[in-house]
């Protein structure tokens, strides 16, 4: 397992195009955002809307991970390497928790450096820190327990890319990351509590003000969980037909 | 030892392998010969253990069932590296699943490297090798581990006579440390050059395996070859000795079931008509000629 995760981490090092994905592309969207919610805006209005923002581009960008896990996974499968590993001593599962791994650290450095980008340029509020770093945890799990899942799901690479953008990109719509929910319809709004995307926004933006309660810290976390579990039990199932694709 | 017992493998209603049955002693090399698609690399990856469902048996002697995938280095038909990171990076990935760690592991990739002429190239990134380069790289990291079974599908394909030279040359190096080498391949004189043994597989059977020498002394009957200014009026009375005359090269080729008796006498005949032999020699047939013999088969179809 050592051995996957290390090379998964160089290989994910090496990339420049990941880079820019992870941490570049969300700090642009955050600054043009900011400044174009923000112009004419001041005090409590123009914080209103950083405190939505920050943590909204957050939760949005985080699932693009699952592009990147997709091409991994396809890219083992289509060079041969599953089938080769197969031939090692190395177990089928030490892979996939090898190849898991790497993105979980991944992710919560993602979120990590997100916040604090957030903090030294706008200096957004973090009044529970603690429940901040439980939640990005928790996120990172449901994220790529998830990503895990599309990546043993999907044939192609292209396959990936359109089955993320569809839950990254309506998630974030109907979660309430690129506008308030309560600006939607009623049908809307009750769809958007069905994406993670919305807890986890929630969530954030009240840690950062200090308003989460504990009650709604374990449902938030609670929904997050089960939507990570539910991404690791159709791993669990897609695998042994993605390991039996690979070495044919 | 390497037994393999009465495989077969079907894919639904295809026949992949139909009862295969084989045995390799320590230290053979076996060239696993037969055309695209005639089993080869599903036999493969049915001895090391990619391929699980299947009828029959595959026996490693002397290593128990845990220890298998131990003694085996599998050198598969696709480039199986990291492109993006370092040659020595690729051989530690390998030399790491077999628990090789430290200073140990870092000598043994050096000596893999050596092995495969990669030593000056270990701190590149495989993106920037050449084909030939990967090839050797990929035949490299299954020799992390010191494997007793090498297992070799495919290795030279798509690459330059230089790399090909070398990599031949590798493989004959592994023989003399007593390896056991299991080669497939569909270029046949790969196989005629550094193989002791070979095995014909053609739609999913096992059509002979033998030494090369038996092989050839079983299924091939020499011709005789030779060339001669005023061959015309030699033609009429070699009839006598053989129907089978035909053009080749700049002489003629004679088959017939006795081959020294008929070449003393076409020296006769020769001499009695006073005619000067320009070129005359025994041709034993290719492996490639005995596939197609018993298969009716081109290799390269």
């Amino acid at each position: 397992m050592r051995s996957i995760l290390q090379m998964e981490l160089m290989k994910n090092a090496q990339d420049k195009g990941l880079y820019f994905w992870t941490f570049l592309l969300p700090i642009i969207f955050t600054v043009l955002f900011i400044s174009i919610f923000t112009s004419g805006t001041e005090g409590a209005d123009k914080e209103y809307v950083i405190i939505s923002i920050v943590p909204g581009y957050v939760v949005m960008f985080v699932f693009f991970i699952m592009i990147s896990m997709g091409f991994s996974f396809i890219d083992d499968r289509d060079k041969g390497m599953v089938a080769r590993l197969a031939s090692t001593p190395l177990s089928p599962y030490a892979y996939l928790f090898g190849k898991w791994l790497p993105y979980v650290l991944l992710v919560f450095t993602q979120i990590m450096v997100l916040l604090t980008f957030g903090k030294v340029v706008y200096n957004i509020p973090i009044e529970q820190p603690l429940l901040l770093g439980m939640l990005a945890l928790i996120l990172t799990i449901c994220i790529t327990g998830l990503g895990l899942a599309l990546s043993l799901l999907i044939r192609t690479s292209n396959m990936g890319v359109a089955v993320t953008q569809v839950i990254a990109l309506g998630g974030a719509l109907l979660g309430g990351l690129w506008m308030p929910l309560d600006a939607m319809p009623s049908l809307f709004q009750k769809i958007g509590k069905l994406t993670p995307q919305y807890w986890a926004h929630n969530a954030f933006q009240e840690t950062m003000t200090g308003t989460l309660a504990y009650n709604d810290f374990f449902i938030a976390s609670l929904i997050l969980l089960t939507f990570g579990a539910v991404g690791f039990i159709i791993a669990f199932f897609a695998y042994p037909s993605f390991l039996n694709r690979a070495k044919h | 030892m390497l037994v393999i017992n009465n495989v077969s493998k079907k894919y639904g209603k295809t026949t992949a392998l139909n009862d295969i049955s084989l045995k390799l002693n320590k230290g053979a090399c076996l060239g696993l010969v037969g055309p695209n698609g005639a089993g080869k690399s599903t036999l493969l990856k049915i001895i090391v253990h990619i391929v699980q469902a299947y009828e029959g048996k595959i026996i490693f002697t002397g290593t128990s069932n845990t220890d298998q995938k131990r003694t085996i280095g599998y050198v598969p038909q696709d480039i199986c590296l990291e492109e993006n990171v370092s040659a020595i990076q690729n051989l530690y990935f390998f030399g790491r699943i077999y628990q090789l760690r430290g200073k140990a592991l870092q000598k043994q990739a050096e000596k893999v490297l050596r092995y495969v002429g990669l030593s000056e190239r270990k701190k590149d990134k495989v993106k920037t090798f050449s084909g030939g380069m990967k090839r050797r790289l990929n035949i490299g990291c299954a020799l992390m581990h010191e494997p007793q079974f090498i297992i070799m599908d495919e290795p030279t394909v798509g690459i330059d006579p230089q790399s090909r030279h070398y990599i031949l040359d590798m493989i004959k190096q592994m023989k003399e440390e007593n390896r056991t080498i299991i080669y497939s391949s569909h270029y046949i004189e790969e196989v005629n050059k550094i193989c002791d043994e070979v095995a014909f597989i053609d739609q999913g059977k096992l059509i002979e395996h033998d030494t090369i020498h038996r092989l050839i002394e079983k299924h091939a009957v020499p011709a005789i070859f030779f060339a001669c200014p005023n061959s015309e009026s030699l033609l009429k009375d070699l009839h006598q000795l053989s129907d089978h005359i035909q053009p080749y090269k700049n002489g003629y080729k004679l088959t017939t079931a006795h081959p020294m008796r008929t070449m003393e006498e076409l020296l006769g005949i020769c001499r009695e008509k006073k005619l000067a032999l320009k070129q005359f020699e025994l041709i034993y047939p290719t492996l490639e000629d005995i596939f197609f013999k018993l298969t009716g088969t081109e290799l390269r179809a």
